[in-house]
């Protein structure tokens, strides 16, 4: 399957994937987008190293492993991201990241 | 099932058509196949139900349409085809049309790794186990999007019970599998049954004594505890009373199925049933030896296999018969104890239902694997893994200790944990009589 | 062959890419987090393109089934201020530059990276048309408890962490919950204020308003 599909293409929907989570996490002003943008993030981050393994190395497994720590790290993000949504939620009635600011000086 | 197509297509009636085309030709007839035989188990697992629940609690059940009422399912699918599709205007359209899909669709894909007899499998996966319980997790998406797009608070609630039981009683059906797992250090369904082959006395050979298929894991400590725990998480998986609080038709009406009428009811209905047959024939694969029983393996060794090109196809269909037999016999048996289940225990509370998840089931789980653990550096290890001291035993020695050593820890862990949660739950119900009466004098003053 | 597999290699980037978008541009936060396990399927069936079996299952029962269910969750939780109504996106110049600064990300560092990096593939040994040996979850495992064993102890505790975290973060103190009567106690509760001396009201009146309670599950969870 290396031969049909290039390398870069594999690549390229990665990136598109990347920029576009970025603009999400960027742009949307609710928590919960936010954190969505990012697990777009991690998915690219993802693809790209699963690309790496099966196209440059697919005798080691380091790609994939790589990758499955991707996955752990990212549940984790969203469990403790969550929770904080909802402790927000939960003291100022908001979801909102920009009028969470009472640390502003 | 490629083999009997290029067979007859190719060889028997000369077309010759390129290996592609036969491929696509016999994973479609497979799936065919697949598809007709869930409606119908699930035709014939509702009728079943009604009978069997209506002798326990003393009466005779539907038997008025065909020969005892056996065709009564049939008649209710009509009706369900007949009624009118009620969406409601508040709703999600899009999602409230998906959200059956959803839960349907991942239910028919979990035929994809079950094994039906001696070589009838539709996909040997490799990791044939992890995909079933990942498909099965997406179901819990699919009930979120029913609950919520019909805009109804039982819904809602309904769908939020749903998927909070599901996702807790995951981690135990999934640690309880992993036991298993590190018994076999295989992850494949197919090598699963192949090592339960035997006697009871399960992956050792005694000499002069025929395969008689009986070398269940449920026969070792380690397997029986793991399929309790995982029957139990399998009844919540499943929406099975005593664990039916999703559809608590007393308390939310019914759940999240509360907005859908017609065919769209129906299929959250068939996908209910179908998922509880599976849980059974996986609760069967794995810990019952699936196909496995005595006869099959003598008649498998005779018929056409990998192993033995030269063999008689005669042998294939009586093995292949035999083991669905023994599949089926073992699947019904166990949706007979879910509906023995319904028959005698009450609906638990959410709260009870959580405790006893996430506080008795999972650390009786760990202390399982543990176990296994401990089976396998006892059974299977040598000087080579440092363990020096069992390198002269016999195996059946081997094994006896490993299945005393097991029990008593699972034993002991069994009663300890028992123990503390009993007394938790005493606890529990003293501060919630002290809150009670705290809410009172509060009101009252 | 080939063409096959690149017809389903468009289809599967159609969808990422096409649900990516959705995810970043409807305005139902609800509709946002489906199209984001559409993405996550996509993603799933790329890893299975790609021969990464295990990685695909791993996807679907982390995202689609944990992770996915998670975000549901919290929106649901939080749904009084994530209607259709509220805006989602940030408005004005800030829109503006982040949009340009993706799409700048994009087309002027990622694509032309990829394009021009000459990458060493590897060619598979032996003829053509012979398997070639990757590495499978057998592999993965033994890599997991002899090569990445310190990995993988720290991402073990790094869950646990987050386990522990999360419960306490979102933990909601005894005292500050509020409580569903049950019939039973509603019942007590009229029959104690009835029999109250000095009280010439009817049972009925003197109990206070019924509480709101919200509708979560949380809060009937002790």
């Amino acid at each position: 399957m290396t031969s049909a599909i290039p390398l870069e293409a594999v690549l390229v929907v990665a990136g598109a994937l990347f920029c576009i989570g970025l603009f999400g996490a960027l742009s949307r002003r609710n928590m919960v987008g936010i954190l969505m943008g990012v697990e777009l993030m991690l998915n690219a981050v993802n693809i790209n190293l699963v690309a790496f393994w099966r196209y440059l190395e697919p005798r080691y497994i380091s790609g994939q492993t790589f990758a499955i720590f991707i996955i752990c790290v990212a549940a984790a993000e969203a469990a403790v991201g969550l929770a904080m949504v909802i402790a927000i939620y939960r003291n100022w009635l908001t979801v909102n990241a920009d009028t969470v600011d009472s640390l502003k000086g | 099932m490629y083999d009997i197509i290029d067979a007859i297509l190719n060889r028997t009636l000369g077309f010759g058509w390129p290996g592609w085309a036969i491929s696509l030709l016999s994973h479609l007839a497979v799936a065919t196949l697949l598809f007709l035989v869930a409606p119908f188990q699930m035709l014939f697992l509702t009728y079943y139900e009604r009978r069997a629940i209506a002798r326990m609690q003393d009466r005779i059940g539907p038997n008025r349409v065909g020969p005892e009422g056996l065709f009564q399912p049939v008649a209710d699918g009509v009706k369900m085809f007949t009624k009118e599709d009620i969406v409601p205007a508040a709703a999600d359209k899009w999602v409230h049309f998906i959200a059956p899909c959803v839960v349907v669709a991942p239910t028919m894909l979990m035929f994809a790794v079950l094994p039906w007899g001696p070589g009838m499998v539709p996909v040997d996966l490799n990791v044939g186990l992890l995909f079933f319980f990942a498909i099965s997790s997406i179901s819990a998406v699919g009930l979120m999007m029913a609950g919520w797009a019909s805009n109804n608070k039982f819904a809602l609630l309904g769908a939020m019970r749903a998927v909070a039981q599901m996702v807790s009683y995951e981690i135990p059906a999934v640690l309880s599998l992993l036991a298993i797992v590190m018994l076999t250090g295989t992850l494949s369904v197919v090598s699963l049954i192949e090592a339960q082959a035997g006697l009871f006395i399960s992956q050792i050979d005694v000499p002069g004594i025929p395969d008689l298929g009986l070398g269940w894991f449920v026969f070792t400590p380690v397997g029986f505890l793991a399929f309790i725990v995982f029957f139990i998480a399998a009844l919540a998986e499943g929406e099975r009373t005593p664990f039916d609080i999703p559809e608590a038709d007393s308390e939310i009406v019914a759940g999240y199925m509360t907005e859908y009428s017609g065919m769209k009811f129906g299929l959250f209905y068939l996908a209910q049933y179908v998922l509880n047959f599976l849980l059974c024939a996986i609760a069967a694969v794995i810990f019952f030896g699936g196909w496995q029983g005595p006869g099959v393996g003598w008649l498998y060794a005779q018929a056409i296999s990998p192993a033995n090109p030269e063999g008689n196809w005669i042998f294939n269909l009586l093995a292949g018969v035999l083991g669905v037999f023994y599949l089926l016999a073992k699947t019904y048996f166990f949706f007979f104890v879910m509906i023995w289940l319904r028959g005698a225990f009450p609906r638990l509370r959410v709260d009870q239902l959580m405790d006893f998840g996430w506080k008795f089931l999972i650390p009786l789980t760990l202390v399982n694997v543990l176990s296994a653990g401990i089976w396998v550096a006892l059974t299977r290890w040598g000087p080579a893994e440092g363990i020096g001291f069992t390198a002269n035993w016999a195996p059946i020695l081997r094994w006896a200790v490993a299945f005393v050593v097991t029990l008593a820890l699972n034993v002991g862990a069994y009663l300890f944990l028992a123990r503390i949660f009993a007394a938790s739950r005493a606890e529990q119900s003293r501060i919630d009589i002290d809150e009670y009466r705290d809410t009172l004098t509060a009101t009252l003053r | 062959m080939p063409t096959v597999i690149q017809i389903i290699f468009g289809l599967i980037a159609a969808l990422i890419v096409g649900a990516a978008v959705m995810v970043v541009m409807v305005r139902n936060v609800i509709h946002a987090a489906l199209w984001l396990i559409a993405c996550f399927f996509g993603v799933g069936a790329l890893y299975l393109l790609l021969e990464a079996e295990f990685l695909a299952v791993v996807q679907v029962l982390v995202y689609v089934g944990a992770i996915s269910i998670l975000i549901l969750f919290a929106i649901m939780l939080t749904r009084q201020v994530t209607g259709e109504g509220v805006r989602q996106l940030v408005g004005g110049w800030r829109l503006w530059l982040i949009s340009a600064i993706s799409l700048l990300l994009f087309a002027a560092v990622i694509v032309p990276t990829v394009a021009t990096h000459p990458w060493t593939i590897t060619a598979p040994p032996g003829p053509p048309g012979t398997p070639e040996p990757l590495a499978g979850v057998a592999e993965l495992g033994r890599g997991f408890v002899y090569e990445f064993l310190l990995q993988f102890q720290v991402a073990g505790i790094l869950l646990t962490v987050a386990l522990i975290g999360a419960i306490v973060i979102a933990f909601e103190e005894r005292a500050r919950r509020r409580r569903v009567l049950t019939l039973a106690e509603e019942y007590e509760l009229r029959k104690r204020l009835a029999q109250r001396p000095g009280s010439d009201t009817p049972a009925g009146e003197a109990l206070p308003a019924p509480r709101a309670a919200p509708i979560s599950e949380g809060e009937s969870q002790r």
